[in-house]
């Protein structure tokens, strides 16, 4: 199954070389083991049914690191952007734009890339604030409320304001239109996870237990509304 | 470099047969007066040879912890030296927020020195700074002196007492000792924490200084979470706000709302109301036209750019700072004439708010200009930003906020004011009080951890 994927995306990839997209997309994202989305059932999460009101959450690669899912309502082509200038990573790559039946649906790391602010079940200073908002202004955007940044997910998450200086880091879903279903097959930027790791280790132990928070979710992972998963989420 | 070690083990000899002249002459010397004779700083300090161009930074706060970071990251082939006099680090930022028990001691000071230097590739250096030899790019510590191809000085500030009345030294000493300001040290804010939980009643007098101060809301701040206990455990008291501006220097309508919907009868604020002087011993505090009894206070004196600027000559003339601030290149912060030595955070001379965000984003600016001179090249300046948040409320948390940034103008070299995307956000919500604690977690982690 992974090896399928792997070949499809190989596939996407050349598909994309052939049609002068800038080549740097397969060498910047880390693939990881297929993990299918569902719901805290089990059941794979329909496409079709997810809502545009706020972000769905869950975890990826790792059990630790939270990931965002966003129905834009509205396709997001594929876009050129710029890493973390200070990582080994640094340097543009290529976000693929939206994926589902109407290239909708998009994914990021949930965890901001100014000062690693990110959700835990207590609390998300991050969210997409899809109606708007006293800092966000526009409708449509994600906004980190312990600094005032804003990302625009309809755009590869790139900054729009405040002191974040690179975009939140990208996952790579794949979709499947024969039964509707989404899963996730990478991430880019992998150096913020091991950043996030050190920082947050004394709160990921004790949410998640010792080392825990660095395994493999495995095949799959329960997506759901970020207001079910987080007690509260400031709404700035 | 071996030479200058010869020719300093040259001069120690003669000094010590000097003063050991002095001792057999039976002539008493004290020790006193021999510390004096002894230049301080004839040893080296005991770190590694740099590999790389050295940096040196003096100060371990909000902008000597990001720049030390940030230089390494820029170029990594700085061999960075941070030099820190303290040992242990806990944040003035946040401190206001211990007082009626939002957070507690650790939060502000569960962060190590150590820790940053290990995580970011850096050597923690703990030592006092007492001279500057600026021809031999030299800079020298009670531990011994350290050369540098770049000098960066973060020392914060210095309270000026003389600017509100008090002269003496006695009197100075007495009133730093008895009502401290709390903007500058740990120590003040034990001091102050423990004037909270003891306030029994009466007045509790805060004052507000003239000038650019260090966390322009600070003061207003700590009136509001003062009044916050006093309002939970029905004390019959109130905050007494002394303001020597004729309005809230900022934030206005977000503070005077808390002042008038929160504390009615817990807080009065007397603007225009500039301390003239204080009886500590007496506990009376006077202003141009009023001698006012207190309980207790927190007396926030003037601020200046730290004594360490002017021990080191590196003060700029009064037509350039009104504060004793360093005299620093407006955009690119080396010292006037001096591309070796830098001077950042609230020493600087510059208009910003002396403040915990601007100190992080000017510092993350400041390292890209070292990094980019060490390379023989010059960048565009940058404005910092200055995110800041204050708690207005204590239970439940509520908060207002501003986000800031400035304007440069080349034609008058100086920074001419706010720029344009400036907002404030001064309806108070639990949204904004949640995100202040947020807000400090963040600066932590960026200044700590790798």
């Amino acid at each position: 199954m992974d090896r399928r994927g792997f070949i499809k995306i190989c596939a996407g990839s050349a598909a994309a070389l052939a049609m002068g997209v800038p080549r740097v997309w397969a060498e910047d994202f880390r693939d990881f083991s297929q993990a299918l989305l569902t719901d805290t059932d089990g059941a794979p999460l329909k496409a079709s049914t997810l809502g545009t009101e706020e972000a769905y959450i869950f975890h990826y690669p790792y059990k630790g690191v939270p990931c965002f899912l966003i129905n834009l309502g509205k396709p997001a082509a594929s876009m050129t952007l710029s890493g973390d200038p200070l990582s080994a990573e640094k340097g543009p790559y290529t976000w693929p734009g939206g994926v589902g039946k109407t290239s909708n649906l998009v994914s990021y790391v949930a965890i901001c890339t100014h000062q690693l602010s990110a959700p835990n079940k207590d609390i998300s200073y991050l969210r997409y604030a899809a109606s708007g908002s006293e800092l966000a202004g526009a409708p449509g955007k994600i906004v980190c409320c312990a600094h005032g940044t804003i990302f625009d997910p309809a755009k590869g998450a790139e900054h729009i304001f405040g002191p974040a200086t690179y975009p939140l880091v990208p996952v790579r879903l794949e979709y499947n239109p024969v039964d509707d279903s989404l899963a996730a097959t990478g991430i880019a930027g992998h150096h913020l996870i091991d950043q996030y790791f050190k920082s947050y280790k004394r709160d990921l132990i004790k949410e998640f237990g010792p080392g825990v928070y660095r395994e493999s979710v495995g095949g799959h992972t329960i997506m759901q509304l970020l207001s079910k998963y987080s007690e509260s989420i400031p709404a700035c | 470099m071996e030479q200058d070690q010869d020719l300093s083990r040259r001069n120690f000899l003669k000094l010590g047969v000097a003063a050991s002249t002095l001792a057999v002459g039976g002539t008493a010397v004290s020790g006193n007066a021999l510390a004096k004779t002894m230049p301080s700083g004839k040893t080296k300090a005991a770190i590694p040879k740099a590999k790389g161009p050295r940096l040196v930074i003096v100060g371990g706060g909000t902008s000597g912890l990001t720049i030390a970071k940030y230089a390494k990251k820029e170029y990594p082939t700085f061999d960075v030296v941070l030099v820190e006099k303290r040992d242990m680090y806990a944040s003035c930022f946040s401190s206001n927020l211990w007082y009626p028990g939002i957070i507690d001691l650790e939060f502000l000071a569960d962060h190590s020195f150590l820790d940053a230097a290990r995580n970011n590739n850096y050597i923690y250096f703990n030592a006092t700074v007492n001279g500057l030899d600026r021809s031999a790019r030299k800079v020298i510590t009670n531990e011994g002196e350290i050369a540098y191809d770049f000098l960066v000085i973060a020392p914060g500030i210095s309270y000026d007492y003389e600017k509100i009345g008090v002269k003496d030294v006695e009197t100075m000493t007495a009133l730093r000792q008895t009502f401290p300001g709390g903007f500058i040290s740990t120590t003040e804010h034990v001091t102050i924490h423990r004037k909270v939980q003891e306030f029994e009643g009466g007045v509790f007098v805060q004052t507000v200084p003239s000038g650019n101060y260090r966390c322009l809301p600070g003061p207003y701040e700590r009136s509001c979470m003062i009044a916050s206990v006093i309002k939970k455990n029905k004390i019959k008291g109130k905050v007494l706000i002394l303001d020597a501006n004729p309005e809230i220097t900022i934030k206005k309508d977000g503070f005077h709302a808390a002042f008038d919907e929160l504390y009615k009868d817990i807080i009065q604020w007397m603007p225009s109301s500039a301390v003239t002087g204080v009886d500590v011993e007496k506990k009376i505090i006077k202003t141009e036209f009023d001698s006012i009894p207190f309980d207790d206070a927190a007396i926030y004196a003037n601020v200046r750019g730290s004594t360490l600027i002017e021990q080191l000559g590196l003060m700029a003339p009064s037509t350039r700072s009104n504060q004793k601030e360093a005299d620093i290149d407006i955009r690119f912060y080396n010292y006037i004439g001096d591309p070796h030595v830098y001077v950042s955070g609230d020493s600087r001379r510059h208009p910003y708010s002396k403040s915990a965000n601007t100190s992080n984003t000017e510092g993350k600016y400041i390292a890209k200009v070292l990094a980019a001179r060490a390379q023989g090249k010059e960048i565009a300046w940058v404005s910092p930003r200055t995110v800041c948040y204050s708690m207005v409320d204590a239970d439940p948390m509520e908060a207002i906020s501003v986000d800031a940034g400035y304007d440069y103008d080349p034609a008058k070299d100086l920074i001419s004011g706010f720029s344009k995307d400036t907002k404030t956000f001064e309806d108070r919500d639990v949204a904004k009080g949640k995100a202040t604690l947020e807000w400090a977690r963040g600066i932590y982690r960026d200044m700590f951890d790798a």
